[in-house]
């Protein structure tokens, strides 16, 4: 009888390749090098660790820590055609700023999770920005501080800061007109509850035309919170304009400079002249 | 003594009593309770002098004396009742809206002459308000009598001390100064006079001679006759109670500023009953009842028990607190809470201060300080809705000023700066002195710049003087019309036209000075009240 010697199969790396991303397909959570090696016994460490790198390189697996080991997971087909020219590096920013949503990630806590030194990320955000990958906002917190999101993000409020912020730069305009517009509606009423723009009617009391009372209200009534409802109502000013801004003296802005006899004196200002000549 | 109070009391001195009486009263301002050998020394008047001046101080109540125990006299002057010589128009004023005519010139001779007697005063005031009258008619000297009995009656005039009656044995001799004691009781008792008779109208020239001769033997006979029966019973102005007054009227203003006139007639009623009971240092009214309230509203509001009740409830849960609520016995007890009224419109006379000054943004940043007591700059831009750049550039403005003051809170025991917690708040109490001393010196500065106006056109006011007494000397001699133009002309018409601008100036100065002197009334009796508090 003859030998018959069974030649061990050397697998095609290429099916190999085909094979993992089937799995990968089977394990959408990912596979761990466990399961590769238990479907494909007779793989070689070698081969198998080679196959794993080209798809990585290749872009059709990512790579992921778990508590078991290693993960690769297979990659969704649109990311992975972006990402085809990009290396693992950009890939793990790109991952770390995903993972920040729509609140964004400064560019020092990406080099805290990433472990990259600076330049390196500098480098890597400015290829992602002109790949459109990704975008920089400004914080309203500190101007000078951006932050990093994926470019088809909306910013988070906390970010821009809400309706009062357009383009980064507080709308006094905006809250001018408003404010003057509460005020008009207020006067027009006698007693009213309000409760969205508590901010701004909050303005008007520092402005001290508007008066705040707290009073006991039913559950279920418009407006009222915990039990409490807040009634807001136009008032006028205690006091006329007082005697003091009356004259050139409690404006004036060299009072200190003044005295009889010096160059700024009561008998020389300008400002009295100008004033009595009124 | 502030530099700017002592410049206003010379100034205040000096247009009122003349240089010598300057020279002493601000002396003593300065360096304080004297005696009379220092001020001689130092001032190097002769004693003659010294001791006029004195004596004027004394009976205008601006300077006090005390026997200390080594027997010599020591003199002071009392600078806060100088700095009330500005406020002599408003006092007069009142008087004239309470008491019309007859009120408003008792009270103003009784301040140009410091003390005086009823009977004094009465005789001055009818021949006065003689001369205003028509050709006829007199002012009885009963009118009078009135109108002074009422002003005793509302405590707005009142007895000065007296030299106490003591039986005076031979072998002490009498103390070199007096200690003047005044009996409460009878500080408003009016002496029972029986003053009959009419004003006397100053006659014009020729029917003067005439009469002349008659007065003076008149004079002679009443002089020889008997001294006036109330000799000795020297009255002044209580400034006290006047002060009270401006301090109801303001809190009655600023009810019906922010509420309605009912309201303030309601609160004008409680402070009214409450004139006589409660001190003018307490920190609220005593309690009245709404029954009594109601009894005590003037004739002609008609306003139903219901209403009224409805009204104080109002007033007490408003958050301006000037009316408080103190029990329920006797349909509710209310009292009107005079120092949080005080405090409140010292208050709102700094936040018009700050927002004429540095502009309406501004005094939202201050109002808000006011109510949060303490924020940082990130909170204040928060809440006031102010852009950073410019919510800093306002506090450090204001910062600068001394309107608002920085505290800091280290948050490390090394108070390293950008670990420190640094909080902007507002004192009301040095913003109000500090504000208290710049109407000071604006009010010098407006008496300087009025009296230097005048001075500039001494020359042009002479000629205007001269020509009038001309022209009524000529007028008197019956001369021409033609001629009397002539002397007419002599003023030009520009110089007439300067004239007017000096008077329209003047004027203007004198008003303002009474308006600066109002908003002083508020910071004086706001930081007195917060002092007196226990």
């Amino acid at each position: 009888m003859a030998e018959v010697k069974v030649k061990p199969e050397v697998p095609d790396p290429v099916d190999i390749e085909n094979r993992i991303i089937e799995l990968c397909h089977q394990f959408p959570h990912g596979i761990t090098d466990q399961v590769i090696q238990n479907d494909m016994p007779h793989m070689e460490a070698q081969q198998r660790a080679m196959a794993i790198n080209r798809l990585l390189s290749m872009g059709q697996l990512d790579l992921l820590r778990s508590n078991a080991g290693l993960l690769y997971r297979i990659k969704e087909s649109q990311n992975a055609s972006k990402m085809k020219g990009s290396d693992n590096q950009e890939k793990l920013v790109y991952q770390i700023i995903e993972d920040a949503g729509n609140k964004g990630i400064w560019s020092r806590d990406i080099r805290y999770k990433s472990n990259l030194p600076l330049t390196e990320i500098n480098k890597i955000l400015k290829n992602l920005e002109s790949k459109k990958l990704i975008k920089a906002v400004k914080s309203v917190a500190a101007s000078k501080k951006k932050v990093y999101m994926l470019y088809n993000l909306q910013p988070d409020r906390s970010v821009t800061g809400g309706a009062w912020y357009s383009d980064q730069d507080f709308e006094s305009e905006f809250v001018e007109v408003l404010n003057q517009q509460c005020f008009k509606f207020l006067q027009s009423k006698v007693e009213l509850s309000m409760e969205d723009i508590e901010t701004i009617l909050n303005t008007l009391i520092y402005d001290g035309k508007v008066e705040m009372t707290i009073i006991a209200a039913k559950e279920g009534t418009v407006g009222s919170v915990d039990g409490q409802m807040k009634l807001y109502r136009a008032v006028s000013p205690l006091i006329q304009p007082t005697g003091l801004v009356r004259t050139p003296c409690g404006l004036c802005p060299v009072f200190d400079d003044c005295h009889e006899g010096g160059e700024i004196s009561p008998s020389n200002c300008i400002y009295m002249t100008e004033w009595l000549e009124f | 003594m502030t530099q700017a109070e002592i410049k206003l009391c010379s100034l205040l001195l000096q247009e009122h009593f003349g240089e010598i009486v300057e020279k002493i009263g601000t002396y003593l301002i300065r360096t304080g309770t004297q005696p009379l050998r220092m001020i001689v020394s130092d001032t190097g008047l002769s004693l003659d002098q010294v001791k006029k001046a004195l004596c004027v101080l004394i009976q205008h109540n601006l300077v006090t004396y005390q026997l200390q125990k080594r027997g010599f006299v020591e003199y002071e002057a009392q600078c806060k009742r100088v700095l009330r010589i500005l406020r002599y128009p408003r006092y007069i004023y009142t008087a004239k809206t309470l008491y019309n005519d007859t009120g408003e010139l008792i009270v103003e001779e009784l301040l140009l002459n410091g003390k005086m007697t009823m009977s004094a005063v009465v005789r001055k005031v009818a021949d006065r308000l003689t001369e205003t009258m028509e050709d006829g008619k007199t002012m009885d000297y009963a009118d009078v009598s009135n109108t002074f009995v009422r002003l005793a009656d509302t405590h707005f005039v009142q007895r000065c001390p007296l030299v106490p009656e003591a039986a005076e044995t031979p072998e002490v001799p009498p103390p070199p100064a007096p200690t003047l004691v005044v009996n409460e009781k009878d500080m408003y008792a009016v002496p029972k006079l029986n003053l009959i008779g009419k004003g006397k109208r100053r006659r014009s020239c020729d029917e003067e001679e005439n009469r002349e001769h008659k007065a003076k033997k008149q004079k002679q006979d009443g002089e020889g006759a008997e001294p006036p029966p109330d000799d000795g019973i020297y009255w002044q102005v209580n400034i006290d109670r006047f002060h009270q007054h401006f301090r109801d009227q303001g809190i009655v203003s600023a009810v019906a500023n922010r509420m309605d006139q009912t309201s303030s007639e309601i609160v004008r009623t409680m402070l009214r009953m409450s004139e006589v009971t409660t001190s003018s240092s307490a920190p609220y009214t005593q309690p009245l009842s709404s029954n009594e309230i109601f009894r005590s509203l003037p004739a002609g509001y008609n306003i139903v028990k219901q209403v009224l009740d409805q009204y104080l409830t109002l007033l007490a849960d408003d958050p301006l607190e000037f009316v408080g609520k103190s029990g329920d016995s006797g349909g509710g007890m209310y009292i009107v809470n005079l120092h949080k009224a005080l405090a409140s419109l010292a208050t709102a006379t700094l936040e018009s201060i700050v927002e004429e000054r540095f502009g309406s943004r501004c005094a939202r940043i201050f109002r808000l300080l006011l109510r949060k007591k303490h924020l940082e700059q990130k909170q204040v831009e928060d809440f006031a809705m102010i852009p950073a750049k410019e919510a800093k550039d306002m506090l450090y403005k204001m910062l600068s000023e001394n309107f608002v003051s920085l505290q800091e809170i280290p948050k490390t025991p090394d108070h390293a700066p950008s670990r420190t917690f640094y909080l902007y708040t507002v004192n009301i109490l040095s913003s109000a002195r500090m504000l208290l001393h710049r109407c000071y010196k604006s009010v010098a500065n407006l008496i300087e710049r009025r009296q230097y106006e005048t001075k500039e056109n001494k020359r042009l006011l002479e000629k205007s003087q001269r020509v009038e007494a001309i022209l009524a000397s000529m007028q008197a001699t019956g001369a021409e019309d033609v001629q009397l133009q002539e002397i007419e002309e002599m003023i030009t018409a520009p110089e007439r036209q300067q004239l007017e601008n000096l008077k329209r100036n003047v004027n203007k100065i004198d008003a303002s000075e009474n308006q600066v002197d109002e908003t002083i009334f508020v910071l004086e009796s706001f930081i007195e009240s917060t002092l007196k508090k226990p």
